[in-house]
């Protein structure tokens, strides 16, 4: 994405034009040019002499800072201080790690002199799993059937909301408690996830370990309160600019609200009809409540992106869906044709994603770049990526996909790495498969292909005890020497060796190991990552996985003595190596972006053309399925006492289908097209939300004022 | 390929290119990582860097006035940071009147004759001071072992460009003045050699000089993205012993011993694991 200086609308300019002393709210839906203007209000700014070093930028997630970071590297400014952009976590993170001394011991660390350990998503489970084992042999959460991975990551999840809305984290089991009014079992659920929370937190407290939700309390309740803190922070920054701040959680509005009076000048933008982190405990009304520290508020209405035949659709769409209107609603004579349906009804999902595929093959051939178009699922999963790139492929169509939780481990060349690791470690007795021998010689060894990879793999790899092993070339007969090659034979056999000699060596961490087998032997010439430029990237990022484990390890008295092997293990039960945020993906190209709905509306970019796969999909509708958790009762704006009610849950899942329906017609230049199968992916029959509401509409609006 | 018209340089990265050409290509033009040993032997390096990370820290949080009786507490957890510290606190390099900038980052457009573009220059100095009486002393803290030699340190990129760039810079703090280079005094201060820092004082020749080569440098390297594909790599092969992509270059297997560097080599090889500052590289918990 490139910042341009295109003239600004009038309104635009007036924002940017601001002398650096106001305090500024402005509102709008997204498309209307609310973040545009704050990069050349950030710009004036540092133009008019404020010091870059006493700038802050925040966003509620790194993605969104991306037009800043641009404004700023693309356009000539003068010599000076640096702005700062970060997320108020990082603010927190950082301000923890400057002011531990004075923290550690009233936050009651058992360590107070020595360092804090700051814990990734990663590791953070990783010590959850732990704690909550012995807990789980007891018998805890016996009435919920899920993967483990998925009850330590909801209690967390817990800990985590209960800091960002300031909730004592011990009122967490029986706040879910009273406002259940179902079934006693699940009362049972939530004491076990306060034993699971409570526990963990003695732990981490044990340790000096920092999770997401004790860097958030230690900051509220130790540094911010406390002057050399604060007054640090508010002496630095002197000048604000938050966006999204609809996005931002009740903790970041709690500190901003403190902030703000002492601030130069700030800037906030919020997006009407968002709040789509609420899952991550964002909090809208909150954040609109900002306004009244702010001297004077803009409104932004006309959109930039949105065309008025999708427009038309938004004050139909609340009416659908009993909402309130949008405070400026358009004025459009409501029409369909925004909205492209399949000429014949499909009744087999692949249908439908052959349709999908064929429209837009015609879109890109009628001059579309295939980075405006999007195709949208609920959810999606490994088949339908693959089905739906397979027929783009086909269709000469590139294509490419983001999927927030991809793990680490799945990917090819980690796997590999992960095998040879083991064939290092013959003492941890781990024993690879067959397969993953062969496929680790496969992407080890240039020039391996998988047939004489397995043919290999079948005689050299013998498992004697428990352990895997591997024979010498020269123990081949001559046939397989010829068959396999002697150029791939040498340099399996130079692996090998440099493996064998690897473990006689002394003890060494497992990212190190690594790192010399990736550095000696695999990017060597001859081997499989020296031209592979992206099994590299996947290496780097393993290397640092494990390193970052190592690292959250210190101080853990009870350690386990084989940390790498316990790496290892972790990894699969699915543990570890699986929350790495596709930071090894290589950068976008030009290709049609295949996403869930939520990911792309949380990139908050817009394309001209978006595809809504499998409309009739509950899955647009629920909430996920978290039995550990509740984020609307674990929320700022829970009023207690009452119990969550039927009526709850379906007035908060039709705001949540609004905003999300809302959301991407806003993102969306040009046309939305509708995928719709009789039966779903799994084979049953789908009639959903999302479907009810577009027929609705298709009711509502007469076909006449759509022609 | 060509230099992107938004590139940020460091000294590090400069210091690359004096070193490699090739490896300031792959680092900085091409962001190829390469998990390869940079030196060994890695874990005393791993845990030297941590220390020198944990010893800045400390400083910076004395220069926020965090009490130093828990200041104290904390270095006690190693014997070399206790000693550090002890030879700090002994020392006070930094105790002049004045305003005390620790961690600051600064940066200033490399504005290039005929050249379009918004290439900066940036850095983030351990400390900078701008006393009472009108001098700005930019300090660096090193916990390297060996103490380098004055000749060693002037040739150092370090300190041709920080001093250069406070130059530029500097006028945030003045109310718009511009600070004159004879003003401006770059300090080493190393904690294994308390009582000898190095003082180098800067002048308005020295600045010309630098700005002169600066811009060569940078117009070098802006002709080369342009003419080739491939970065030549260094004639000096001793660099590439200490070079994360010596397999890539096909220049060397091991990494070589930090120990037995030439005796004329006083480089931090543990620095050379730590990320280059990037400003767009905020430390951020994922949540």
């Amino acid at each position: 994405m490139k910042f341009t200086s295109l003239p600004l609308a009038p309104h635009q300019a007036a924002l940017r034009d601001l002398p650096a002393t106001d305090r500024v709210f402005v509102r709008g839906p997204a498309g209307t040019g609310k973040t545009t203007a704050a990069q050349h209000y950030l710009l004036a700014l540092l133009q008019s002499g404020a010091p870059g070093g006493s700038v802050l930028v925040l966003t509620p997630q790194r993605t969104l800072a991306a037009p800043y970071h641009q404004a700023l590297r693309q356009t000539r400014r003068r010599a000076g201080g640096a702005p700062v952009i970060q997320t108020m976590g990082g603010v927190a993170r950082r301000m923890v790690e400057l002011f531990w001394p004075l923290a550690a011991k009233p936050a009651g660390f058992a360590q107070p002199d020595a360092p804090p350990v700051f814990l990734t998503l990663e590791t953070a489970q990783y010590h959850m799993a732990r704690v909550v084992r012995p807990l789980l042999d007891e018998g805890a959460f016996d009435a919920v059937v899920m993967d483990p991975n998925r009850l330590y990551s909801q209690v967390l999840d817990n800990l985590n909301k209960a800091a960002l809305i300031g909730l004592e984290y011990s009122e967490i089991g029986p706040r879910l408690s009273r406002a259940w009014g179902g079934d006693a079992v699940q009362l049972r659920v939530y004491a076990d996830a306060q034993r699971a929370a409570s526990a963990f937190r003695a732990y981490c407290l044990m340790h000096n370990l920092l999770d997401f939700s004790l860097q958030v309390e230690v900051f509220r309740q130790h540094l911010w309160p406390l002057p050399l803190c604060r007054d640090h922070l508010i002496a630095t920054y002197r000048h604000l600019l938050v966006d999204n701040v609809e996005e931002e959680t009740p903790f970041a509005h709690d500190v901003l609200r403190d902030w703000l009076p002492h601030t130069q000048s700030a800037l906030l933008l919020y997006d009407d009809d968002a709040g789509y982190r609420q899952f991550l405990g964002a909090d809208a009304a909150g954040g609109l409540a900002l306004s009244e520290l702010c001297s004077e508020t803009f409104t932004f209405s006309e959109s930039f992106v949105t065309p008025p035949v999708l427009q038309s659709l938004v004050p139909e769409l609340a009416a659908v869906l009993d909402q309130p209107l949008p405070p400026q609603p358009p004025q459009h004579v409501p029409t369909l044709t925004g909205l492209v349906l399949a000429e014949e009804t499909t009744r087999f999902y692949p249908q439908m994603l052959d349709w999908c595929a064929g429209e837009i093959a015609a879109l890109v051939d009628a001059g579309t770049p295939p980075t405006e178009i999007v195709v949208l699922a609920p959810f999606l999963s490994d088949s339908l990526r693959y089905s739906l790139s397979e027929r783009l492929a086909r269709l000469g169509v590139p294509a490419r996909s983001h999927r927030p939780s991809r793990a680490l481990r799945d990917e090819p060349s980690a796997r590999a790495l992960l095998t040879l690791v083991q064939l290092g470690h013959p003492q941890w007795r781990m024993t690879p498969s067959l397969f993953d021998v062969a496929y680790s010689l496969v992407a080890a060894v240039a020039e391996m292909d998988l047939v004489r990879a397995q043919l290999l793999a079948q005689i050299i790899y013998r498992p004697k005890d428990g352990m895997p092993q591997l024979t010498a070339w020269e123990r081949i007969n001559a046939e397989m020497h010829e068959r396999i090659s002697y150029v791939l034979g040498g340099r399996t056999d130079t692996l090998r060796l440099w493996l064998g000699e690897s473990t006689a060596k002394t003890q060494q961490p497992l990212d190190h190991f690594l790192s010399r087998l990736f550095g000696e032997i695999l990017s060597q010439r001859g081997y499989g990552f020296h031209d592979d430029l992206d099994a590299a990237r996947v290496a780097a990022t393993l290397v640092e996985s494990v390193q970052k484990f190592r690292q959250g390890m210190a101080g853990i008295d009870d350690a386990p003595e084989e940390l790498g092997q316990a790496y290892l293990r972790l990894v699969e039960d699915g543990v570890l190596a699986a929350q790495y945020v596709e930071s090894w993906q290589p950068p976008a190209e030009n290709a049609v972006l295949l996403a869930p709905a939520y990911t792309f509306l949380l990139t908050n970019r817009a394309v001209d053309y978006q595809f809504w796969l499998d409309i009739g999909s509950q899955g647009w509708y629920d909430r996920l399925y978290q039995p550990l958790t509740q984020p609307h009762v674990l929320s700022r704006h829970w009023q207690e006492p009452r119990t969550w009610t039927d009526a709850d849950d379906y007035a908060t899942s039709q705001a949540r289908l609004y905003r999300l329906v809302v959301g991407l017609l806003r993102r969306c230049r040009q046309q939305v097209y509708l995928g719709l199968s009789e039966l779903g992916e799994q084979g049953y029959e789908q009639r959903g939300p999302l479907l009810w509401t577009l027929n609705q509409l298709f009711r509502r609006i007469p076909p006449t004022a759509s022609e | 390929m060509s230099l992107p018209t938004d590139f940020h340089f460091s000294q590090g990265s400069l210091q690359d290119f004096a070193d490699c050409p090739r490896r300031f290509q792959l680092r900085y033009l091409l962001q190829i990582a390469w998990p390869a040993v940079p030196a060994e032997p890695l874990l005393e390096n791993e845990h030297r860097q941590r220390l020198g990370q944990q010893f800045h820290l400390l400083l910076q949080q004395h220069l926020l006035q965090v009490p130093l009786e828990r200041l104290q507490a904390m270095a006690q957890s190693d014997a070399h940071l206790a000693q550090w510290w002890h030879a700090y606190l002994t020392a006070q390099p930094a105790a002049l009147p004045g305003l005390h900038l620790p961690e600051v980052a600064l940066s200033a457009p490399l504005n290039l004759p005929g050249r379009e573009n918004t290439w900066r220059l940036v850095a983030q100095f351990d400390l900078l001071v701008l006393t009472d009486d009108g001098r700005a002393l930019l300090f660096d803290w090193k916990t390297s072992q060996h103490r380098p030699p004055r000749r060693w340190l002037q040739q150092r990129l370090q300190t041709r460009v920080y001093p250069w760039l406070l130059m530029q810079a500097g006028s945030e703090w003045l109310s718009g003045e511009a600070l004159p280079a004879e003003r401006i005094e770059m300090v080493y201060w190393f904690a294994n050699f308390p009582d000898r820092p190095e003082r180098l004082a800067y002048s308005r020749a020295q600045a010309q000089a630098d700005e002169a080569w600066l811009h060569g440098l940078v117009e070098r390297i802006a002709l080369l993205a342009a003419a080739t594909d491939d970065f030549p790599l260094t004639s000096d092969e001793n660099q590439c012993r200490f070079c994360v992509y010596r397999s890539l270059c096909q220049r060397g297997v091991q990494a070589g011993s930090a120990a037995h560097a030439g005796e004329d080599d006083y480089r931090d090889y543990e620095a050379d694991t730590t990320l280059e500052l990037d400003f767009e590289q905020i430390t951020e918990v994922a949540y």
